[in-house]
């Protein structure tokens, strides 16, 4: 490094490009800012890019060479301009750019000091050539003075994107993102244009389309074709006025698509190990629980630590069951996401099949269909292996064997474990997996805590059946998810197939014919109801419903006369080709919130469609000093009407029309 | 009248990219290799296939192939019998156009090991893939559904010369590997990165 100084100088030319570092001082005291530049002088027609470069191309780097009590501040980008490689679209900079940095030095750095820098860039034509130069300034102590390129480097701050000063949103509509501000100086604006910092956002090369309203403007801009989900809406927007460009930050949070993720994955532990507790007292395996303990006491003799040890395997085996389900889930579901399913509740399809289940499990807890073959004895299995082995693997058999009793409880875990990311599944399955273990676990360690369990009877069926409640709230809570993605007519489909599975499950459970053809016979209708409820369930999102709202053309007449009656009027001034009308209707406008309080308020509402630009419809629009749109008027009973603002928020809206009398 | 056809068929790209989506169809495509044979997409049904765009004179191409990056992604691919198109969208005397020997040329002297460079001076391919930089790649399975699109790896971004690219993270070696453990791939859709694919303009 030593020799830095000697090779290095503050201007280097490279093949059409040349760089030159720049301080707005020659001299500064310990402790102060300096301002610095890197200009790039580029030969005619050759560019060099932005932050984000566009769809090809890089922007510069810049790696300081400073002792270590001075430090750098990010790059302070200029604002770009678009610059079209057809048919491709990049961001940057033509000619000449400054790229500026703020240096802070502390009390006690040791001035003079020179300030060094290894920048590499892309010069860019046709093709594009990289470039590396090192660049270095000396900076000798004094008080700051003005250099020669002070002028050039403030003009160049004030090219660098400034915090919006109002207020904006951002909307999504339809495979397009609308912008909406209000800016100072509205009228003076031309046109404006947005940049996107992120590749995944916005489409480079489509034309964005600016409106200009009285005091806001709106900016449609089209989604990208590769879309990257993004917390937020972050770029710079170009507003020119008169020839002069200047550049603003925006950075708008998006909502998140993802509706489903409001489970805490604790308590959806606690539920799992609970469950597996619960499983212990259905009827199949209640019996055996006291059966296979006293087995674990009688083969390890008085030794209480062997009793431990063969209940601890026991547990191992109950676990590693749960796990190799988990594991198969796991690799079921990646399966199934490979040839495209989505196990989200966002899926209209996955809901209604998860309704149908729950409807189905409760159904089977409330009555006496078995599912799967007649129960085994699990204290018949016996094996002829080394204890420990034995207890290990009964207790894979307890899983296996008392799973038509369990498969329920299992059905509903499954159900949530397959909405859930792959490690959630896990830990499901392991919560379940402890739970159902753990009773034998502490029984095994004091047997004597067996005198206090209840006997088996009666109770366990009717527990059984109180099960039946939770599954239907279950399938309730579903149903409601449902109706935020389909319309009524398609609940009522669903609600019919749950009815249909309901009705076959009862012949199946009636169906105890000694003939086998009967029962083959009456399996028949089952499986068609099953088919036919399948069929049922919607497959796409659907428009919702929403109360109706009676819609009036405007005309002048109307008007008068709905005057005349004091009724209470909202007139919309719309068009199909304002954007913010548009945006408008869709957030607040047209919102359920909206339409009721219109309805109950008994508002008539009046629409007065310019699209073709109507004369009637001008005429009234000059009425209010207007020349476009958007305009929302809003007639009290009396007097003059209230003018609502141009860009509607759902809050806003309600509030005119909660006021209005 | 075969240039009047080119020309219609240039008006016709002309218009506008197709764009294609993760796990729907890869849209196929025939091209001719740098020995003369045609090649379509559709023959390689049955097993993956690597796309990669690519222009030698690109800097950011040359420096993949410099640090052999790119021909050890290749290997990779080709020990895992996943086929790789090399495709040059350069449109004649545009930087990257190559005849067919100097393509031949330039695979010998690179080391590379794609199965086929194919060579598209019309663009045709290029634009129904949206193809945008060199390189740009894309990773197509046995089904011939799009599973990955994007950059070779995360190196891309501002100081790209300065980073070691053997320790940058593959994103096409990682997607061959989690398609072939059957696993979801962790990133479908980056950033391409580097020079513009030299279109006729």
């Amino acid at each position: 490094m030593i020799s830095t100084e000697a090779f290095s100088s503050s201007i280097v030319d490279a093949s059409d490009s040349r760089i030159e570092i720049l301080t707005e001082s020659n001299s500064m005291q310990p402790g102060d800012e300096l301002l610095v530049g890197f200009k790039f002088t580029l030969s005619s027609g050759w560019h060099t890019y932005w932050e984000n470069p566009g769809d090809a191309g890089e922007g510069a780097s810049i790696k300081w060479n400073l002792p270590s009590d001075v430090s750098a501040s990010k790059i302070l980008w200029p604002g770009p301009e678009r610059i079209p490689v057809e048919p491709l679209m990049t961001f940057g900079y033509e000619n000449e750019v400054v790229l500026l940095t703020k240096i802070y030095t502390s009390e006690t750095t040791a001035i003079p000091v020179t300030l060094n820098a290894r920048v590499s860039w892309y010069t860019c034509k046709e093709i594009c050539i990289p470039q590396e130069a090192e660049v270095s300034i000396p900076i000798n102590l004094g008080n700051k003075t003005s250099s020669a390129s002070k002028g050039l480097l403030e003009q160049t701050l004030k090219q660098v994107p400034v915090k919006f000063n109002g207020t904006y949103r951002v909307q999504k509509l339809d495979g397009s993102y609308v912008l909406q501000g209000e800016l100072e100086e509205h009228d003076q604006h031309d046109s404006i244009y947005f940049f996107p910092k992120d590749y995944g956002l916005t489409n480079y090369t489509e034309n964005q389309l600016y409106e200009k309203n009285k005091d806001t403007f709106s900016l449609q801009i089209m989604a990208s074709e590769v879309e990257i989900e993004k917390e937020s809406f972050k770029g710079v927007i170009a507003v020119k006025k008169n020839e002069e460009v200047t550049f603003i930050e925006i950075d708008y949070p998006l909502a998140s698509k993802n509706i489903s993720q409001e489970f805490n994955i604790l308590t959806l532990i606690v539920f799992a190990f609970l469950g597996g507790l619960i499983l212990n007292i259905m009827p199949c395996v209640f019996p055996i629980l006291s059966i296979k303990i006293l087995r674990f006491v009688e083969k390890s003799g008085d030794s209480t630590y062997k009793t431990l040890q063969q209940g601890l395997l026991f547990s191992v085996g109950v676990i590693v069951s749960f796990l190799t389900i988990a594991a198969l889930l796991i690799t079921l579901k990646s399966g199934g996401e490979s040839i495209g399913w989505g196990y989200q509740l966002q899926s209209p399809v996955v809901v209604s099949l998860l309704f149908y289940l729950f409807v189905v499990l409760g159904f089977i807890f409330m009555s006496n269909v078995v599912l799967g073959s007649s129960l085994a004895r699990l204290s018949s299995i016996s094996l002829n292996k080394s204890d420990s082995i034995e207890s290990f693997l009964t207790g894979v058999l307890a899983v296996i064997v008392a799973s038509p009793c369990t498969a329920p409880f299992m059905g509903s875990a499954i159900g949530f474990a397959l909405l859930q990311p792959s490690f959630y599944s896990i830990l499901i399955f392991l919560g379940l997996g402890i739970g159902f273990s753990l009773p034998y676990l502490i029984l095994s360690a004091k047997p004597s805590l067996l005198n206090f369990l209840p006997k088996p009877g009666q109770w366990m069926e009717t527990f059984k059946q109180f099960m039946a409640f939770p599954m239907w709230a279950s399938a309730l809570w579903l149903l409601w998810v449902l109706s935020n993605q389909v319309n009524n007519q398609e609940i009522i489909q669903v609600l019919v197939g749950a009815l249909m599975i309901t009705s076959g499950l009862w012949l199946i459970e009636k169906n105890n014919s000694e003939r086998n053809w009967i029962r083959w016979l009456v399996r028949l209708p089952f499986l068609l109801l099953l088919i036919f409820s399948l069929w049922l369930i919607p497959t796409s999102y659907s428009d919702l419903d929403e109360p109706k709202q009676d819609q009036l053309a405007y005309t002048p007449k109307l008007l008068e006369d709905l005057r005349k009656e004091n009724a209470l009027v909202f007139l919309n001034f719309t068009a199909d080709w304002c954007i913010t009308c548009k945006v408008n209707e869709a957030v607040a406008l047209k919102t359920s919130k909206v339409r009721k309080l219109i309805v109950d308020k008994n508002i008539t509402y009046l629409e007065a469609d310019w699209t073709r630009k109507d004369p009637i419809i001008s005429s009234a629009l000059e009425q209010y000093g207007r020349t476009g749109l958007p305009l929302y008027l809003l007639f009290p009973s009396k007097g003059d009407p209230l003018i609502l603002p141009e860009i509607l928020t759902e809050d806003i809206l309600l509030s005119y029309l909660t006021e209005v009398q | 009248m075969r240039n009047f056809l080119i020309t219609i068929l240039f008006i016709f790209v002309q218009t506008g990219f197709a764009f294609v989506e993760i796990d729907s169809e890869a849209p196929n495509f025939e091209l001719t290799d740098t020995y003369g044979n045609k090649v379509s997409l559709e023959s390689f049904k049955g097993k993956k296939v690597v796309l990669e765009w690519t222009n030698h004179g690109c800097p950011f191409v040359a420096k993949h192939y410099k640090t052999k990056n790119m021909q050890s992604t290749q290997e990779l691919a080709k020990s895992q019998e996943v086929v790789w198109l090399s495709i040059i969208s350069s449109a004649p005397g545009t930087q990257g156009y190559v005849t067919q020997e100097e393509a031949n040329e330039l695979t010998i002297t690179r080391e590379a090991s794609p199965a086929h460079v194919l060579l598209d001076p019309t663009g045709k391919a290029g634009m129904l893939y949206s193809a945008k930089t060199t390189p740009h790649m894309y990773v197509i399975n046995e089904k011939g559904l799009l599973k990955y699109q994007g950059a070779i790896d995360d190196a891309g971004g501002r100081g790209f010369m300065f980073k070691d690219l053997l320790e940058a993270k593959n994103y096409v070696k990682n997607a061959i590997r989690e398609l072939n453990q059957g696993k979801r791939i962790t990133d479908p859709v980056t950033k391409p990165y580097g020079c513009s694919v030299k279109y006729a303009g």
